[in-house]
């Protein structure tokens, strides 16, 4: 009997093609979203060339050959210096003055312009570049000057600024593994969702509930079926979720970032196995408050919020990063989060872990379904119809 | 043969069922008139084992519907008041899970869906989702599902609610068919002249109680009235309700 309400409610989602591909969607953006930063991050980090349009370069050639001896790519004269750059075309033009020789010589501060854009970003790391070769080349000079009229050059520089700039990637990029373990947790809950509700919120909507009631079949059974049904869903949008990721991990060049994201087939499996626990007992529960509910809607509703739950482990996990620590186990979501983060950093998890939150989640399980078996037999449930 | 001793069902200070007795004998139809909210519909539900009476027991065929549920709902076919289908099913796919649900074997079912098919009249619908069918075909559907195990004893809620001429006049073909065949029919109703022309027995309900039962004739005599009709009226003593 278990077998053939799984089969019947199996095959009724399956024939739902909206709810089946609506299923997937969330969860598999979360790889798609992966993939999306970590090119972002990785456009930042790979240095652009740095391309410098000049204009009068034959004023200055020493200056000239200071910037190409720092690693800038000099273009000849743009006709419209200041049109390239408001329109993207360069990240910035530098003009050397037609005085600059005649200054230079006689030991004035001879001008030159850099046109930038401040308002585009990507231009910013480059333009700083040039200025802090310019810059550089300016104190050179200073400091020979100085050293021509017998003054020490520190005179100069009464402090030394040393930048030391702590944004690394990798710090980046490890703050978006928190989202593996959301994204997985979101999959096991969504993917059962409208299983869940179509099996109990449903059949109440539809009035199909009597009519199912009125066989000489244990409710446990029915119950068991349904519940397996929603298992079954949710597992397949799990699995395909934790593909995704792998798919997306193995061809990101996360060595560029020097950045440790292990995901291989192993950690692949103990993943699965710290979030399979929480499919079985999501979708016990969702059924459960889902038979609360008279309408489809109504329990989308109720479960739309239950589904943000996985939040609030991730965020704090965010805000204290820490190993997961053994009372986090039995509490579902906390422990995903955990165990995942702590798999693809490479750490070692026990065994005994993946069973605490197995059992744990098959007990919450029970309940929840022998709550469920109750429910069914409440004259409220079955005759209330919206 | 289903047998209804002193049900009494509260809800709160709302008496729904208060010492309803009555007997509905195979190869017979019996009628339950009355307004709605009389508490026809609790009874019906108490028999089907999904409402718990507070006194009183349901039997059919001798089994005590509240001790052995599964055993009393195997001899029953129940059309219930709610009769929802699953819109991405076929017909055929209904009987088919209902019927295993019944613990019908697989050879006997497909020799039942054929039967079925031609004694509803479901040839052209049996393959379609039940998603587009009018309120008759699924009222079909709804009956098919509920003989597919061919129950002796037959319990329809309100069968001809909402159906076209067509299709009541189908229905009632159906009924007298099935006691014609010795199953015991139990068939509650508002409307009087389906159950004055329908019934052998006729049990009238009135604010949860059975004020009068017997056959159309003796009611009939017992208000001293030629039309029916104007019996019920007395009997009920008032007209509330009664199509």
């Amino acid at each position: 009997m278990i077998r053939l309400v799984f089969i019947k409610e199996f095959i009724d989602h399956l024939r739902d093609r909206r709810s089946v591909l609506g299923s997937f969607i969330l969860p598999i953006m979360g790889p798609l979203i992966l993939w999306g930063v970590f090119q972002l991050i990785l456009d930042l980090q790979r240095d652009r060339e740095l391309e410098v349009p000049v204009v009068g370069r034959e004023h200055a050639p020493r200056l000239i050959s200071y910037l190409e001896a720092n690693g800038a790519h000099l273009l000849p004269a743009p006709t419209d210096p200041e049109g390239v750059v408001r329109r993207g075309e360069a990240d910035m033009v530098l003009v050397i003055d037609p005085d600059y020789p005649a200054r230079y010589s006689a030991g004035k501060s001879a001008k030159i312009q850099l046109i930038v854009d401040d308002s585009r970003h990507e231009s910013h790391k480059n333009v700083r570049r040039v200025e802090r070769i310019l810059l550089s080349y300016s104190q050179s000079l200073a400091a020979l000057r100085l050293i021509a009229r017998g003054v020490s050059p520190e005179v100069a520089a009464p402090v030394e600024l040393e930048e030391i700039d702590l944004a690394t990637p990798e710090k980046l990029a490890a703050n978006l593994l928190n989202m593996v373990p959301l994204f997985l947790m979101l999959a096991a809950l969504v993917g059962g969702m409208n299983v869940a509700i179509d099996t109990t919120a449903g059949e109440r909507e539809r009035g199909s509930l009597e009519p199912l009631l009125l066989n000489p079949v244990r409710r446990m059974s029915l119950v068991l079926g349904k519940w397996l049904a929603t298992v079954a869903a949710s597992t397949l949008v799990a699995l395909a979720t934790l593909l995704g990721f792998m798919l997306t991990v193995h061809f990101l060049p996360l060595e560029e970032l020097g950045m440790k994201m292990l995901f291989g087939p192993y950690q692949a499996l103990v993943m699965f196995a710290a979030v399979w626990p929480l499919a079985l007992f999501g979708s016990g529960l969702q059924m459960l408050i889902a038979t609360f509910a008279r309408s489809f809607k109504e329990a989308q509703t109720y479960l739309n919020l239950l589904n943000l739950l996985p939040m609030a482990p991730s965020m704090f996990l965010m805000l204290k990063p820490a190993q997961s620590q053994w009372w986090m186990l039995p509490l579902p979501t906390m422990a995903q989060v955990g165990t995942v983060v702590d798999v693809m950093r490479g750490e070692a998890v026990p065994g005994w872990h993946l069973a605490v939150i197995g059992l744990s989640s098959l007990v919450y399980t029970g309940v929840c379904l022998v709550c469920l078996v109750r429910l069914l037999g409440k004259e409220r449930i079955i005759f209330g119809r919206g | 043969m289903i047998v209804i001793e002193s049900l009494e069902k509260r809800y709160g200070e709302v008496i729904a069922v208060n010492g309803v007795s009555f007997g509905a004998e195979d190869g017979k139809v019996t009628g339950l008139l009355g307004p709605n909210g009389a508490g026809k519909t609790t009874t019906l539900r108490i028999l089907s084992s999904l409402i718990k009476p507070d006194r009183g027991r349901a039997l059919v065929d001798g089994i005590d519907v509240a001790e052995r549920p599964h055993a009393a709902l195997e001899r029953l076919g129940i059309l219930p008041d709610s009769r929802g289908l699953y819109p991405r099913l076929t017909a055929r796919e209904h009987l088919a899970y209902f019927g295993a649900l019944q613990g019908v074997s697989d050879a006997q079912l497909a020799q039942r869906i054929r039967e079925l098919v031609s004694l509803l009249d479901m040839t052209d619908i049996i393959d379609r989702r039940v998603a587009g069918f009018s309120q008759g075909e699924r009222t079909k559907v709804a009956i098919a599902r509920a003989l597919v195990h061919r129950p002796k004893n037959v319990v329809l809620d309100e069968a001809t609610n909402g159906l076209d001429v067509m299709s009541t006049r189908a229905m009632r073909t159906l009924i007298r068919q099935l006691a014609a065949e010795g199953t015991c029919v139990l068939f509650s109703s508002h409307v009087m002249q389906e159950v004055s022309e329908l019934c052998d027995h006729i049990v009238v309900f009135a604010r949860g109680q059975v004020i009068a039962q017997g056959s159309p004739a003796l009611l009939r005599q017992q208000a001293s009235e030629d039309n029916l009709e104007n019996a019920f009226v007395k009997i009920i003593g008032t007209d509330a309700g009664l199509k």
